[in-house]
């Protein structure tokens, strides 16, 4: 994960759309319109109305949504024509947890993430409770993942995503269903990991803290740069 | 959407005597378990039903040497109950009492041992024998890693739809629903749609499943 210098997200005229809904209409509807951006700063935050693009804009960096027009290459590889490739170099947390969870169990679900490093069997559980432990969750490996709290389940989430040592970390709204504490205990972890970081949040005084803010409305990128301009930016917008 | 603290396969971490036991050996004893259970009453109904109550007797007592508590022993019956009933009195008006009783035995003890199987086996542990078990297949195109994975996630698919079962019930009551068959069951389908959608995206995002191809 020797992460920052080298990390690079670059999408050319990457836009999104959908056919229209109204089978009588001839017109793609846009949920994102075409984008020409290089994302290479360590931390970058993504802030917005709810349904103006976020999402859309995080999924296009690890290929969960293709680009209708353009191209993003994440480290120089096509998130279209090498997707597991990219996949494997971008972790990506989604909102809410039980999503992402799959497995029964932490332990487990740690174990199944790393499968894909071929480890041993012995070896594998090893370091999935070695990776849960050092997330504070060794008491809870095999507990239910509906037994763990929210926060315990984001925590787990990311220990899952960080246990594959991706290059660079997505984060969709990770913050949204977790009270003050737990907040804090992600941003805590979040803070101190290598490696390049692309988060969408309605935290504002968390966005202040990265390095570069896009807001993003209706679809578009109405500001890019400066935190602190992007928040302004944004309350204007909205009208707050 | 809420989920249910329930596992389905969940194991109960121990060190009894069936714990140390292979994962080959059990699934051995399981098998026997199922053909006792099958064969005996082709030699005699009397055969039948007195094997597979000795059967029913030796899984009962496996399950409290696997350190195993009543509730759990309970909770698998009380998941078919309402089939064991209907079929014990199908079997009873059909075949007669000792019929009813071997074909109802030979369910429980079945399902039972299922159960210890996977009380005392690592989910992890059962993906990795059911890869092995259709590592043979790979030749002609199989894939032993999707196939467990498929297993692992319908296990943990069904306590969400229990889940969901249960919100939708508590939703439909709020609002005076609970007679409406399409208000408790239709929501249940959207979530479960909604669900495996979700997992579906998970796993693509994680790059479990994908072929190697692309990736140097």
């Amino acid at each position: 994960m020797n992460a920052s210098a080298r990390n690079s997200i670059v999408m050319v005229g990457a836009g999104v759309s959908i056919p229209p809904s109204d089978p009588r209409s001839t017109h793609d509807k846009g949920i994102l319109a075409p984008l020409t951006l290089t994302l290479a700063e360590q931390r970058i935050a993504v802030i917005g109305a709810n349904g103006s693009g976020k999402s859309t804009l995080l999924r296009l960096i690890n290929g969960l949504v293709l680009p209708s027009t353009g191209t993003v290459h994440v480290n120089g590889r096509n998130t279209r024509t090498q997707a597991t490739a990219v996949r494997r170099s971008v972790g990506f947390v989604f909102t809410d947890p039980l999503s992402q969870l799959v497995m029964p169990t932490p332990q487990e679900d740690l174990e199944l993430s790393l499968r894909r490093q071929k480890l041993g069997k012995k070896e594998r559980a090893e370091k999935a409770a070695a990776i849960l432990a050092d997330y504070g969750l060794g008491h809870l490996a095999q507990s239910s993942i509906f037994e763990l709290s929210g926060g315990e389940r984001q925590l787990t989430a990311l220990a899952t995503v960080l246990a594959v040592a991706p290059d660079i970390l997505v984060l969709d709204e990770p913050s949204t269903l977790l009270d003050l504490r737990n907040t804090k205990q992600l941003m805590d972890r979040l803070d101190i990991l290598p490696q390049q970081i692309v988060m969408s949040t309605h935290d504002l005084t968390l966005a202040a803290t990265f390095d570069r803010v896009l807001v993003i409305d209706n679809g578009d990128v109405a500001y890019d740069g400066d935190p602190q301009e992007a928040i302004a930016r944004y309350r204007m917008l909205v009208g707050a | 959407m809420r989920g249910h603290a329930f596992l389905v396969a969940g194991y109960v971490p121990g060190n009894s005597p069936v714990h140390r036991l292979p994962l080959g050996v059990k699934a051995l004893l399981l098998l026997a378990v199922a053909v006792l259970c099958l064969a005996s009453p082709l030699v005699s109904v009397r055969a039948g039903a007195v094997v597979t109550s000795a059967t029913l007797v030796v899984v009962a007592a496996s399950h409290f040497v696997a350190g195993l508590t009543w509730p759990r022993i309970w909770r698998a019956v009380r998941m078919m109950l309402i089939f064991l009933v209907l079929i014990a009195a199908y079997q009873w008006w059909q075949y007669g009492p000792l019929v009813a009783w071997q074909v109802i035995a030979a369910i429980v003890a079945t399902v039972l041992a299922s159960n210890i199987l996977t009380a005392t086996t690592p989910v992890d542990q059962l993906l990795d024998g059911l890869a092995a078990l259709v590592q043979p297949l790979a030749r002609f195109g199989a894939d032993p890693e999707r196939f467990s994975l498929t297993v692992a996630l319908m296990l943990r698919s069904i306590p969400f739809v229990i889940g969901a079962f249960a919100d939708v019930r508590d939703a439909a009551r709020a609002r005076g629903l609970e007679r409406n068959l399409l208000a408790r069951s239709l929501p249940v389908v959207i979530a479960t749609v909604g669900y495996a959608r979700a997992t579906g995206e998970a796993l693509a995002a994680r790059g479990l499943g994908d072929p190697d191809d692309d990736v140097e």
